[in-house]
């Protein structure tokens, strides 16, 4: 028999009390760590919302629309000085243009007046792969021509981008399929389509077609499963400037903080170097709206452990102090047959680090078991309340609502109609990573499992120190006292 | 050999000063067999736990085999209690959730003696009290007040202590197995040579030891 037996027998030699404490403990042990399981899920879900958003900053012409589109564009040298700007690591200008298919009867994009960003008289060779659900376009042509129900007799126009970051459109990076890349700054009539469009038009790397008047080449074909993008044509910046007649115009732009912390200063560095001329946003304020809900569940949760920790140590402290006074002749006597507090005390500690481990192996059943649902519940609650935070804003970007258009087959499920005012803005990954709150993963991993037994022994240590302090106060002379 | 000089006890309760031990001294030479007698509240109790280091005197020394225990620090005392003094009390104060072999050896794992000769030195010791084999692992829940007390006395001679104090050993016992107790304790100190003090109210008892001191309100009369 050593100290550490004895402890361990000891902690079972009440049976009833055994029980009620461990149970008692196991509901705080496991409430700690349902809670310790919904801060680590909440935690990795703001990390992730973050760096979904990224630290970019979106710069459009202020006050865009199409009845004013006249002196409003922005231009390269303008954005030259954004570049020169501390904190900013890289701009990337686009320039968006349209064409429609040679030969088609084009839906009359020109009813808004015409469209800022170049749908001009020109035609292209390309058809564009998007098609369109049946009842899609017949809402905008109704009152152009009330027999046309938007089959296919229409045919989209086809989108063109001009980059300076072909690597990356709307967003999302694109991935070569085969062929090479082009770059964004040199002039070259060199072209980068997608697969599905090279599908629509008999297209590989070499062939030609014809937009802007001019003959253009395919570089390279990407793959890529955002729709809209499939039926984009990527080209240079400069490329676009020229065939277009828009040198040194920029439709939008997004530079790049070196960090997110910068973002905010970033941000009002590059608004008032563009001064009126730009709309400039972040997504920093809408980061913000988005964890808003999480942070809150996070101070539910980090209120509830320490709560359920202060419980499990103030059960483990009340059920020392009571087993000590209940045996305090017995610790008298073995004071007095030379047995030191230190060995005393250790035997105790041992006792309620024994109830404190079985407490923590029920609490670890209670915390696989409920560590999800209790997350989920905490997470839906507090964005339930704060839904506003969903609601994607358009950016007036001269396309919105004149484009809009229903995809089919759209893989995404944003409830808004995809409209070419996400291309520039961000309101799909918004929407899907606020979506994306719902479907927070929460688990227990091995090191969750050691904090909830570093919490147990915690509680065990902060529980019996009084039952210590009680123990060595304890006078051997006692035992010479009748009972 | 035993000597106390000058041993005064003092107790606070409430307002009221009660001195338990009044000026005690006496000396004991090593293995005598001496008997503590006197009324009820006349300070037995408190003189053997001051001897037995349980409790720290008010004034006064008791210097046992050269060493004054009233100068001891909380070291020597614990070492003192545990080795050089073996205590038998009335109610046996035998550890509950301990087997009667687990108590005889726990003063010897204070003791750090190897485990081996504890269990060895533990049953031979119940075996010299007559605790049958089967009792020696029961819990003292499940033993006579006599088993009990003949563990107690097993447990007192574990580390071989000079000084055995008894306060009323046989005072829950009946008058046989009180005898029979008080003999095997008898027996047992002879043959250890050990000095035993034990206190009691019977006189027959006292009469059978090699000498009887007598308290009266705290002060040795005889
Ligand atoms: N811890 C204490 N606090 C206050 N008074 C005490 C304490 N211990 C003993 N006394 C008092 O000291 C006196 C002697 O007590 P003690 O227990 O030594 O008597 P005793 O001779 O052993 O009596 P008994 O034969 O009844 O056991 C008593 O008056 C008692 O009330
Ligand atoms: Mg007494």
């Amino acid at each position: 028999m050593n100290p550490v037996s004895r402890g361990i027998r000891n902690a079972f030699r009440n049976g009833v009390r055994t029980t009620s404490i461990v149970v008692i403990l196991g509901l705080s042990i496991g409430l700690s760590l349902t809670m310790l399981v919904a801060q680590k899920a909440v935690e990795n879900k703001i990390q992730s919302v973050k760096s979904s958003i990224g630290n970019t900053v979106t710069i459009a012409p202020a006050g865009f629309n199409p009845s004013s589109q006249a002196n409003n564009a922005l231009t390269t040298s303008e954005l030259d000085k954004v570049k020169s700007l501390a904190h900013v690591s890289s701009v990337t200008e686009t320039l968006a243009g349209h064409q429609s298919t040679t030969g088609s009867s084009t839906p009359s994009f020109g009813r808004f007046g015409d469209s800022s960003s170049g749908t001009d008289s020109t035609t292209t060779s390309l058809s564009s792969p998007i098609t369109l659900n049946a009842n899609g376009p017949g809402r905008f042509f109704a009152s152009g021509g009330s027999s046309d129900t938007g089959t296919t007799t229409f045919s989209l126009p086809v989108s063109f981008l001009g980059t300076t970051d072909p690597s990356s459109v709307e967003g999302t990076s694109v991935t070569l399929k085969t062929g090479r890349a082009i770059s964004g700054t040199s002039d070259t009539n060199d072209a980068l389509v997608s697969d599905a469009m090279a599908g629509k038009n008999n297209l590989s790397v070499g062939s030609t077609f014809t937009a802007y008047n001019a003959t253009l080449t395919v570089a390279g074909i990407f793959t890529t499963s955002n729709k809209s993008v499939q039926g984009t044509v990527v080209l240079s910046l400069p490329a676009l400037q020229r065939l277009s007649g828009q040198t040194g115009d920029v439709t939008s732009a997004i530079a790049t903080a070196d960090t997110l912390d910068n973002l905010s200063s970033t941000t009002a560095a590059i608004t008032s170097t563009l001064g009126s001329s730009a709309d400039v946003t972040s997504a920093q304020e809408q980061a913000d709206n988005t964890v808003k809900p999480l942070n809150s569940v996070k101070t539910v949760s980090a209120f509830s452990l320490v709560g359920a920790v202060v419980t499990g140590a103030v059960i483990i402290l009340l059920t020392m102090i009571m087993v000590v006074r209940e045996r305090k002749r017995e610790i008298g006597v073995v004071k007095a047959i030379g047995g030191s507090n230190l060995r005393i005390i250790s035997e105790f500690m041992v006792e309620s680090l024994t109830l404190a481990v079985m407490g923590a192996i029920i609490g670890l059943f209670i915390g696989v078991i409920g560590g999800q649902p209790v997350t989920k519940m905490l997470v839906n609650n507090s964005t339930a309340s704060t839904n506003s935070a969903r609601t994607s804003f358009q950016r007036p970007d001269g396309m919105g609502g004149v484009f809009s258009e229903k995809i089919s087959s759209d893989t995404t499920d944003t409830t808004a109609p995809r409209s070419f005012a996400g291309r520039f803005g961000q309101g799909v990954q918004r929407n899907g990573a606020v979506k994306g709150l719902s479907n927070i993963k929460a688990q227990i991993g091995w090191g969750m499992l050691l904090d909830g037994f570093g919490a147990a022994v915690l509680i065990a240590v902060i529980g019996s120190a009084l039952a210590a302090g009680m123990i060595s106060k304890v006078r051997p002379s006692t035992v010479m006292r009748a009972e | 050999m035993l000597e106390v000089k000058n041993l005064v006890k003092k107790f606070q309760s409430g307002d009221s000063v009660v001195t338990a031990t009044d000026d005690i001294t006496f000396t004991v030479p090593d293995g005598q067999f001496a008997s503590i007698v006197g009324r009820s509240g006349s300070g037995k109790s408190t003189l053997l736990s001051l001897l037995g280091a349980l409790d720290k005197p008010t004034s006064g020394s008791i210097v046992v085999g050269g060493q004054d225990v009233a100068n001891m620090g909380d070291h020597q005392l614990i070492s003192y209690r545990g080795k050089s003094i073996g205590f038998v009390f009335q109610n046996y104060n035998l550890v509950p959730s301990l087997t009667a072999l687990e108590n005889v050896m726990l003063p010897m794992e204070f003791a750090k003696m190897p485990k081996l000769e504890r269990i060895e030195r533990a049953k031979s010791l119940l075996a010299e009290v007559e605790l049958e084999p089967d009792q020696m692992d029961r819990k003292p829940g499940r033993l006579s007040g006599g088993q009990q007390q003949r563990v107690a006395i097993a447990r007192a001679l574990a580390n071989k202590p000079k000084l055995i104090l008894a306060d009323e050993p046989t005072g829950n016992l009946d008058s046989a197995t009180g005898k029979m107790i008080f003999d095997l304790l008898h027996q047992l100190s002879r043959k250890e040579n050990t000095t035993i003090i034990v206190v009691t109210h019977d006189l027959e008892i006292a009469g059978k030891t090699d000498r009887t001191f007598k308290l009266d309100d705290g002060k040795l009369v005889k």
